[in-house]
């Protein structure tokens, strides 16, 4: 029987420590983990380093962590949605790594399955290029990428069941996938919480293999309460 | 009096190829989706993780989990799916996607494309720009044809941070469409309607060759 992993959020975000690094699932306020984002503002950490698509939409995501300090470096593909994050980088009290997207979701997802890296061509002859190592296969040109390995995931699913398997809906799904099978620990905050075997096995987006804790999504947060998922 | 970014759209619109797999930028090019020709079908690709993006739903429909990369509500066309992010960028970057419209701050007379930091200005990001004209079969710069100070933003050589080495395809602008060939770099040829070669030539500063058959009065109004 697969274990219970749904426990107190406390709990899960207890193994948040400073100095870490986290993977965010979301895309610009879509499928962000905003009950675990809440979470993490009561928390007393710091030297936080983010790999997130962006910084959350507007005044919502980790945008609000890099306002209180406890973000060192966030590597994402912007945070032009989140001028707060530019304007921190500005006055020197952040790091911002731009990542191509692409390249971001990839160093995640390679990350979680075990790879030491990729080979891409996006970014030959840019910025993108620098610190890097550029191997010619074929006659074509690559960044050779390293992949990441976070200490932590932080994702958001429309619906899980106590193992951890999770279905994402919409667009909600987008980093999450990547980032919940790359870290040492995943935390996931469902909106829909399933006993086992409610779940089509068929429409599982994320196995619970990757998932090490659920907790309950702030009902404030969900797009559709729902018993059963029906797409 | 139709505005620059109307023109540059519907002249894009008239590029699509029925079938096409295309990715929009947002802004400007997010509205060439309203200039799709009669009789041809394009599916529209988001890289936020949609394809088969159909119309923006009725007010009142619209869905949080349901939006572009621009985050604007979208719905889906019959046959439209959504994935993840990664799954996105393989059909990106894996030479899946026909063709990429995006804006632009500067393009040369290489192909080189900068259009995603200003230096010394607040940053933003990439965010797929680099992937997309990496990976799309044929990259299309729309873009107003001279900046907010009047330079062109046609250039010799991109002085901004690059987003993709020679890269760039088609150029259109409100003024003129130039498209690049393997042995002779940019060849305009199109002009829009109230411009002539004299005007083009006196607001690009990129080398281009004109077209023996270049078409006056192409397109605009």
């Amino acid at each position: 029987m697969p274990k219970n992993k749904v426990v107190p959020i406390e709990e899960a975000m207890s193994h948040v420590e400073s100095g870490m690094s986290i993977a965010v699932g979301g895309f610009i306020g879509q499928g962000d983990p905003l009950t675990l984002i809440d979470y993490l503002k009561t928390m007393d950490v710091k030297d936080l380093t983010i790999y997130e698509n962006d910084g959350g939409y507007r005044h919502r995501g980790t945008v609000e962590l890099a306002l209180q300090g406890k973000i060192k470096k966030i590597v994402a593909s912007h945070v032009g949605t989140t001028p707060d994050y530019a304007r921190l980088m500005h006055e020197g009290k952040i790091e911002v790594e731009a990542t191509p997207q692409g390249t971001l979701a990839e160093m995640l997802r390679c990350g979680g399955a075990g790879l030491g890296g990729f080979l891409t061509p996006t970014g030959v002859g840019t910025v993108a290029e620098q610190g890097k190592q550029v191997i010619e296969l074929d006659g074509r040109r690559y960044i050779l990428v390293p992949a990441v390995k976070c200490d932590i995931a932080i994702v958001r699913a429309h619906a899980g069941d106590t193992w951890g398997n999770l279905i994402y809906r919409g667009t909600s799904r987008n980093f999450n996938v990547p980032a919940a099978m790359n870290a040492h620990f995943t935390i996931a905050e469902v909106e829909n919480l399933y006993t086992l075997g409610e779940l089509d096995p068929n429409a599982i987006h994320t196995s619970g293999i990757f998932v090490n804790a659920v907790v309950r999504a702030n009902v404030e947060y969900c797009t559709i309460r729902e018993e059963k998922f029906n797409g | 009096m139709v505005d620059a970014k109307t023109t540059i759209a519907a002249r894009a619109g008239r590029e699509l190829k029925d079938g096409q797999i295309i990715n929009l930028g947002i802004g400007l090019p997010t509205l060439i989706a309203n200039f799709v020709p009669e009789g041809v079908d394009v599916i529209i690709q988001t890289e936020n993780g949609a394809i088969g993006v159909g119309p923006a739903p009725e007010p009142g429909c619209e869905d949080r989990d349901r939006a572009n990369a621009g985050n604007q509500p979208i719905t889906l066309i019959p046959g439209g799916s959504y994935f993840d992010s990664a799954t996105s960028f393989a059909m990106i970057r894996g030479g899946h996607t026909d063709a990429t419209f995006l804006g632009t701050l500067q393009v040369d007379e290489k192909g080189n494309i900068a259009n995603w930091i200003v230096p010394g200005k607040m940053l933003a990001g990439m965010g797929g720009a680099m992937d997309l004209v990496t990976g799309a079969k044929t990259v299309y710069i729309v873009s107003e044809h001279c900046a907010k100070d009047g330079s062109s933003k046609l250039m010799t050589q991109c002085t901004f941070p690059l987003t993709g080495a020679e890269e760039c395809d088609v150029i259109i602008t409100e003024r003129a469409l130039l498209r690049r060939y393997p042995d002779k770099g940019f060849v305009l040829e199109e002009v829009a309607v109230g411009y002539t070669l004299d005007d083009i030539a006196a607001c690009t500063d990129m080398a281009y060759r004109v077209a023996a058959d270049v078409r006056l009065d192409a397109f605009g109004e």
